[in-house]
């Protein structure tokens, strides 16, 4: 059990304006829970009599399946919210919708919502109702996903030192993100965290999918083409793309956008001969990824991602919830 | 019944006047203004006036009436009353209401029912039959019931806008609309740029309204029927507009007060009632509009109140209808802003706002002058209040300022003989 986390943020919704503290705050924690998981009853006490409850107003299996698993592991309660179960089409709003499981006596609220801004607005409206719940935000539309941004974060840390992941191990280090980044709120949270460790990061897309504007955003070189950005790259992180790019005439097809900025087995060879990839999944594969990047262990930190999701979501939900919050 | 006002700064910004004087209203008409006016007589109501302002009552440009057909949202009597109290006396409607004002039965009801109101209303009629944007309404037979044109939010197509503007000619009353291409705005919901890249929302480039712009200019050089040009958001919008007056073309503009009082910074907080239906500008797009309402390229500011109930609007940004109250808030947010903030000069401010809107109406402006009828907001720049739901009188409350503290309060709204006292 972690005994030194000083956490004093309220409430989780992005990684824009977190601290080189709080990151290694949330490192070190998944650190440890990371051994917990790997010993013999891997549970700890930490939210005991704590409720989490899941809302999840756009549906996902994977992100939900993830910190539900993390809270069980920490003895917390659990809720789930799906709109398919729910009245949130007979007239509901998103406050309400928060307000029925504070009534329940829900104490972390993981919200996740196709449009950008929603868990903030949640979040500021328990604020003003002083019900004293932390948000943590599990993706809201193109804005921020704070923890896959920390797991990605992590799985690259421990990559560096496997005992003592820390921010500063990945300074200096070239990281890639490939592909539809204007549309990524995974890549927009791993620009903040990648940046605020002083990693050399490199954006690579399609003009399209990839405005200038990024490159105003944090210190990071935006390109069109793919090759100077894999040149010595010590990491590539792939971004899923959605089919739908094709209809929004973003895209000419599949086809060309793998031909020109799909990760193969020869294009890593631009990279440093230790270069790891990324995908915050689910894979589309023969279109991010090639498959024998994919399945080769000796590359693809895939499932190592999978894995430490439940680590850090747990060091996340374990900051809001645990004893560690000032009165 | 004779009023005194005792030492209240007196504008009018038709003569320029900004001076601190004595006021005396008698029988609907300002009868005296003078250094010293004699309080020796029966019958006279006096009101200390020091720190106050008295100056024309505001003229809106188009605000949202709902009444009828969204009467939960906001009737012609809570309209009227949150426009009263927040200093104005005129105000020009949107054709937006159920059954929207696309034909005489319609207009001449709508008439009716702005009879007995305490402010002086008129209608925007339709451009095309249900705002559907196809098609055209009986112009000729709405024409004389109209202040003129409008379909509100929607442009309509520009082959269909050629010809409206060809048969509008012989007939006088210009035409409003909101420049911008649907297809260029694809699903944007803020304007495109650093800040809409970092929020993660659906980006609207500023093309989208100076595409439209530029092809409405074409036309309306080739047709000179008068176009007013509503809601104008960007900078390269005033440039635009100042090259076209420059050419003498028959055009009149007007942003909004939220488009001079925010930007796409403001809108980290991801409010709904920062969503509007011409998205605010990029923080030199709001500079470039300041300036362009100083310096008279953009004659005029709009408030565009448009009431959303609390169900449609508590939804993300994204997804919630577009616009936002603001009748009873823009004067004093306004004045705070531009006046004490000393981008504008304090007849600046009211020309913008008073007597360009009358003009963008084809109306005499109202004056602050002797012999006028007294058609007078007494403001008073230092009263603090709360902008919440029992001091907004409108309906609905979706303002970006609900609940917060607002500096500045109309005290007395003087209209048609009526005073709204607030």
């Amino acid at each position: 059990m972690p005994a030194t986390l000083v956490w004093t943020r309220r409430h989780v919704l992005g990684l824009a304006d977190f601290t080189a503290s709080e990151y290694d705050a949330i490192l070190q924690t998944a650190a440890s829970f990371r051994a917990v998981l790997a010993g013999r009853t891997k549970k700890v006490p930490a939210l005991q009599g704590q409720v989490v409850a899941n809302l999840f107003f756009e549906p996902s299996t994977r992100t939900r399946s993830s910190f539900e698993l993390a809270a069980k592991r920490l003895s917390a309660d659990i809720l789930n919210f799906a709109p398919g179960t729910s009245s949130l089409t007979k007239g509901e709003t998103i406050l309400d919708t928060a307000k029925t499981y504070l009534a329940m006596g829900a104490n972390i609220m993981v919200i996740r919502h196709q449009q950008a801004g929603v868990p903030q607005a949640i979040a500021t409206e328990l604020d003003r109702i002083q019900s004293g719940v932390r948000v943590l935000n599990a993706g809201d539309g193109q804005h921020e996903h704070p923890s896959q941004g920390l797991l990605d974060l992590f799985t690259l840390c421990t990559t560096l030192d496997e005992e003592t992941p820390r921010l500063k191990l990945l300074a200096g280090k070239k990281v890639a993100i490939v592909g539809d980044i204007l549309h990524s709120r995974v890549a927009r949270s791993n620009v903040w965290s990648l940046t605020a460790a002083g990693a050399e990061v490199h954006l690579a897309g399609p003009p399209t999918l990839l405005p200038q504007g990024f490159a105003r955003l944090a210190p990071v070189q935006v390109h069109w083409e793919l090759e100077p950005a894999l040149r010595d790259a010590d990491f590539v992180m792939a971004l899923r793309l959605q089919r739908e790019r094709m209809a929004q005439h973003l895209l000419p097809t599949v086809r060309e956008y793998h031909r020109v900025y799909g990760i193969t087995r020869d294009r890593l060879q631009l990279c440093r001969p230790t270069v790891k990839v990324l995908h915050p999944g689910p894979v589309n594969r023969g279109v991010e990824l090639s498959s024998e990047v994919m399945d080769d262990p000796a590359v693809s930190l895939v499932s190592q991602q999978v894995t430490s999701g439940v680590a850090v979501r747990m060091a996340i939900l374990y900051a809001l919830g645990g004893d560690n919050q000032p009165a | 019944m004779t009023e005194l006002i005792k030492q209240v700064r007196v504008l009018d910004p038709e003569s320029e006047t900004d001076i601190v004087a004595d006021v005396r209203l008698d029988s609907g008409q300002i009868a005296a203004i003078a250094p010293q006016l004699s309080d020796r007589s029966e019958d006279l109501t006096i009101t200390d006036g020091q720190g106050q302002i008295l100056a024309p009552g505001l003229v809106d440009l188009y605000s949202s009436s709902d009444e009828p057909g969204y009467e939960d949202r906001e009737t012609l009597a809570s309209l009227t009353a949150a426009a009263a109290a927040g200093g104005f006396t005129r105000l020009a409607l949107l054709p937006n209401t159920n059954p929207p004002l696309d034909n005489l039965p319609s207009i001449q009801t709508q008439q009716r029912r702005y009879q007995g109101l305490p402010l002086r209303c008129v209608p925007w009629g339709a451009i095309t039959p249900q705002l559907a944007g196809k098609g055209m309404v009986e112009y000729q037979e709405l024409a004389p019931q109209v202040v003129g044109f409008s379909d509100g939010t929607a442009m309509p197509p520009l082959d269909l806008l050629r010809r409206i503007l060809e048969y509008l000619q012989p007939l006088g009353k210009p035409i409003a609309i909101a420049p911008v291409l649907p297809q260029l705005r694809g699903n944007g919901v803020m304007r495109e740029g650093d800040w809409s890249i970092q929020l993660g929302l659906p980006g609207d480039p500023s093309y989208s309204e100076t595409a439209a712009l530029a092809a409405l200019l074409e036309l309306v050089a080739a047709v000179p029927t008068p176009i007013h040009l509503m809601r104008i958001s960007t900078a390269k919008s005033v440039d635009l507009i100042a090259t076209a007056k420059a050419q003498g073309l028959p055009i009149t503009a007007s942003t909004t007060w939220l488009h001079l009082l925010y930007d796409t910074r403001a809108l980290a907080s991801y409010d709904p009632t920062l969503h509007l239906a011409t998205p605010l500008g990029n923080p030199a797009d709001c500079e470039a509009l300041r300036a362009g309402v100083k310096a008279g390229i953009i004659d005029a500011i709009a408030v565009d109140h448009t009431p959303i109930s609390y169900e449609d609007k508590t939804v993300s940004f994204a997804e919630s209808p577009p616009g936002a109250i603001g009748l009873q808030t823009a004067l004093p947010c306004l004045w705070q802003q531009l006046v004490i903030s000393g981008h504008f000069t304090a007849l600046e401010l009211w020309n913008a706002i008073s007597t360009q809107p009358a003009r963008c109406l084809g109306q005499a402006p109202p004056r602050c002058a002797v012999g006028a009828a007294a058609e007078l907001t007494l403001f008073d720049p230092q009263r603090v209040w709360t902008a919440d739901a029992q001091g907004l009188r409108s309906l609905s409350t979706n303002s970006p300022l609900f609940e917060q503290q607002i500096v500045g309060q109309v005290v007395t709204t003087y209209s048609q003989h009526h005073n709204q006292i607030v």
